[in-house]
């Protein structure tokens, strides 16, 4: 299956990851346009970077799975090995084959690179209002085990038990990970969200981990909530929380609501981060219909392409970025349709190009 | 690596095999007994009262207050404790009365281990169902207006099972347990419920596509209890969506139907959206047994004895009680009471961003009840 000849591969092309902080030639990355609208975001991206001399040369690979020579359906040959080559990649929104021997590629890729950390930062959008202002959290979530280790059994007809596995492993590196994230972006305070309260072992053992790196971190603020609570004061007051930490299933959930705060899904960016790498992605749909007639906001995109500059240490770039794009849509000339506007996919990134030109020295 | 879980799986054939003889985790096979009706004697009810920690012995105590103002025929059986103490007494006295109001019970490490009162109470008296009514209040604050959802909740089973065990040194397991038997009860228990109460569509929350055998389970056999009931809208949705959707457009739901994780993490964002956790209250119904405390389940540690905790909540309890034992007048007379308190007299405690106290809340409360008794 395809998670088994990635991990082949990858153990054979293994290269320090960081080499890729010292070199300031022009790095490679991959980019997955993926389906329905994947494409034209990915080129407006693609643009946007030309404008702002960004030193990064994309490398396109298709992920349509294909007939392998086992006879199953998995990734071409090829963007396996692109992605291991540049270790950072930008990926679309993309469209899963329904029916069975096709492998999700999420999970693949999650497998292949061990991305044990998704963060997804929500902040608010000045130009397009919604019931919450101010909004500047950013959720932490483990990515690989949890309530989706997906080890379940019907132990007797009618009867059914899932397995949810907490690893101290797992949760100690997404704990540094998020302290670590919190210090370099200059925020105060991480927020442990848990139930130990009824999952006393499981959930105790992730506040334990996150307990003994914050001691490790002792100028940033460390707290802890119940679930509940959290739900109860986010939907209230966002402002009061920071950077959050959680297992999986609670982070799946809270970041989607984040994202409801802020505006829905086609405006938060998402990166999952890895041992041996990183991909940042939209999670929003394919959109299928308007796939193809420049109507697609490509913000998400962006703003994900803007989370893989820094996490390469190209702050200034992604600065210029980032604030042309909040300035267009501040502005509100060029809006997409989702937005309330009524401009072109391709007038937006041209209206943000323009910023950019008038930014740069 | 199924070859590492078989001899596991053997293992817990065994252990639940234990579970189902002698523990809190009863699966019901029991032959249901013919509903008999509540005890009554000289005309007045019997409840048992858990006053709990935190807020919960200042809250009950204004519960029995009113009641007391309103000449409620309502008598109340005090059980208090800690562990495993409280949890023999509790379910001893719910037994016998059929009725209790509790506050939110203290969790404790003893000598038997992790003793969690609330959840052993809820599963040994297999209440099945948790039912939250969220409407909101006018002149109010709440984030959204006219919000009117109901969440039907699986409160016995799920993520609540309390089946943990640390299998290597630092790799935890923990079960979630979901039964058709218990499943296909919680369907019929709200179609019925919609029907009884006119609503429309009732939404099953679930995540199939990550557990596919267990949520998978859950939507498939509540599919099944939908086709009996055609009259009412069906439709199921992810959690994640379902969460996105509420802070933006809670006004799509009506019902919500879901697992017991699922349904604390919605109860708690529609409490917020509705106006906060001091205003709502929670149904616990087993075949039964009911058992009404708080919505939102809070200690509200941080109020203890500074007059200025939300008593709308626990007295909401009071009223759904009083509706419950078939005292419709006296129930009326105390919604009345409340909803002329916080919508005309507009007297809101802090948590509603008011500057009332406790006490003038129940004043109000007290005064509106004598006056409509001198009218009568």
């Amino acid at each position: 299956m395809a998670a088994r000849i990635l991990k082949n591969i990858s153990s054979a092309s293994k290269r320090a990851v960081g080499s890729r902080l010292y070199s300031s030639e022009v790095k490679k990355c991959t980019i997955i346009p993926g389906d329905g609208i994947g494409p034209e975001i990915s080129a407006a991206v693609q643009k946007i970077f030309a404008a702002a001399k960004v030193p990064i040369e994309w490398e396109s690979v298709d992920v349509t799975p294909v007939r392998g020579p086992d006879g199953k359906f998995g990734i071409p040959q090829s963007a396996i090995d692109s992605v291991n080559r540049n270790k950072i990649g930008l990926k679309g929104p993309l469209m899963t084959p329904v029916g069975k021997g096709h492998r999700s590629l999420n999970l693949a890729l999650r497998k292949e690179f061990n991305l044990y950390a998704n963060v997804r930062p929500c902040r608010s959008l000045e130009g397009y209002k919604t019931l919450y202002d101010h909004v500047d959290v950013v959720t932490i979530r483990e990515n690989t085990e949890g309530e989706y280790s997906g080890i379940e059994h019907e132990i007797v007809d009618g009867v059914v038990q899932s397995i949810k596995l907490i690893t101290e492993d797992a949760s100690r590196r997404v704990a540094e990970f998020a302290f670590q994230y919190t210090k370099e972006n200059k925020r105060h305070k991480v927020t442990a969200v848990h139930k130990a309260n009824i999952m006393r072992m499981s959930d105790g053992l992730f506040l334990r981990c996150c307990r003994d790196m914050a001691e490790k971190y002792p100028d940033v603020k460390f707290e802890e909530k119940y679930l509940d609570t959290v739900c109860l004061n986010m939907v209230q007051d966002p402002t009061q929380y920071d950077v959050l930490v959680m297992p999986n299933l609670y982070g799946d959930i809270l970041s989607d609501m984040c994202a409801g705060l802020v505006g829905g899904l086609g405006l938060t960016p998402s990166g999952n981060i890895g041992l041996n790498g990183a991909l940042f992605e939209s999670v929003h749909g394919t959109a299928p219909d308007i796939a193809g007639k420049d109507l697609a906001n490509p913000t998400a995109l962006l703003l994900s392409a803007v989370m893989m500059l820094r996490y390469m240490n190209l702050n200034k770039h992604a600065d210029i970025i980032e604030s042309s794009c909040f300035a267009t849509i501040k502005e509100a000339k060029f809006l997409t349709g989702d937005l309330g506007g009524k401009a072109k996919c391709s007038e937006f990134t041209n209206a943000i190009c323009e910023k950019i030109a008038a930014a740069s020295p | 690596m199924s070859s590492r879980l078989l001899p596991r799986l053997t293992h817990l054939r065994q252990v639940h095999s234990e579970l189902t003889t002698n523990s809190f985790h009863k699966i019901p096979h029991h032959i249901k007994p013919e509903t008999s009706p509540l005890p009554l004697y000289g005309g007045r009810h019997l409840v048992t009262l858990l006053p709990g920690i935190g807020i919960g012995p200042e809250m009950t105590s204004h519960v029995k207050e009113i009641f007391a103002t309103a000449q409620a025929p309502v008598d109340f059986e005090i059980i208090e404790g800690t562990g495993e103490e409280l949890v023999r007494n509790a379910i001893t006295s719910v037994r016998r009365n059929r009725v209790a109001i509790k506050g939110n019970l203290k969790s404790v490490i003893d000598e038997d281990g992790f003793i969690a009162p609330n959840v052993m109470i809820r599963t040994k008296l297999d209440l099945f169902v948790y039912v939250t009514h969220y409407k909101t209040y006018k002149n109010v604050y709440s984030k959204w207006p006219d919000l009117d959802l109901v969440i039907v909740r699986q409160n016995t089973e799920g993520e609540y099972a309390l089946l943990e065990h640390e299998s290597v040194n630092g790799v935890v397991e923990s079960l979630k347990i979901v039964t058709r038997e218990n499943t296909e009860r919680l369907a019929k228990f709200a179609f019925e419920h919609a029907r009884k109460h006119g609503r429309r569509k009732i939404t099953v929350v679930h995540k199939s596509k990550q557990l596919e055998l267990s949520d998978g389970m859950f939507l498939q056999t509540i599919k099944n209890v939908a086709h009996h009931y055609p009259d009412i809208q069906f439709e199921d949705m992810y959690i994640d969506r379902c969460c996105q959707k509420l802070v933006r457009n809670p006004h799509h739901f009506d019902v919500l139907l879901m697992p017991n994780l699922y349904g604390n993490i919605a109860s708690n964002i529609v409490c917020g959206l509705s106006g906060g956790s001091g205003l709502f209250s929670g149904m616990n119904y087993g075949e039964d047994i009911a058992i009404f405390e708080s919505a939102t389940r809070q200690t509200g540690e941080s109020f203890v004895g500074k007059n200025i905790a939300n008593p709308v909540a626990m007295l909401n309890a009071g009223v759904n009680m009083l509706r419950h034992l078939g005292k419709s007048e006296h129930a009326r007379l105390i919604t009345d009471a409340i909803c002329h308190t916080l919508t005309t007299s507009r007297v809101h405690t802090p948590d509603l961003g008011g500057v009332h106290s406790t006490t003038d809340v129940l004043s109000e409360i007290k005064r509106y009840i004598e006056d409509v008794k001198h009218l009568n």
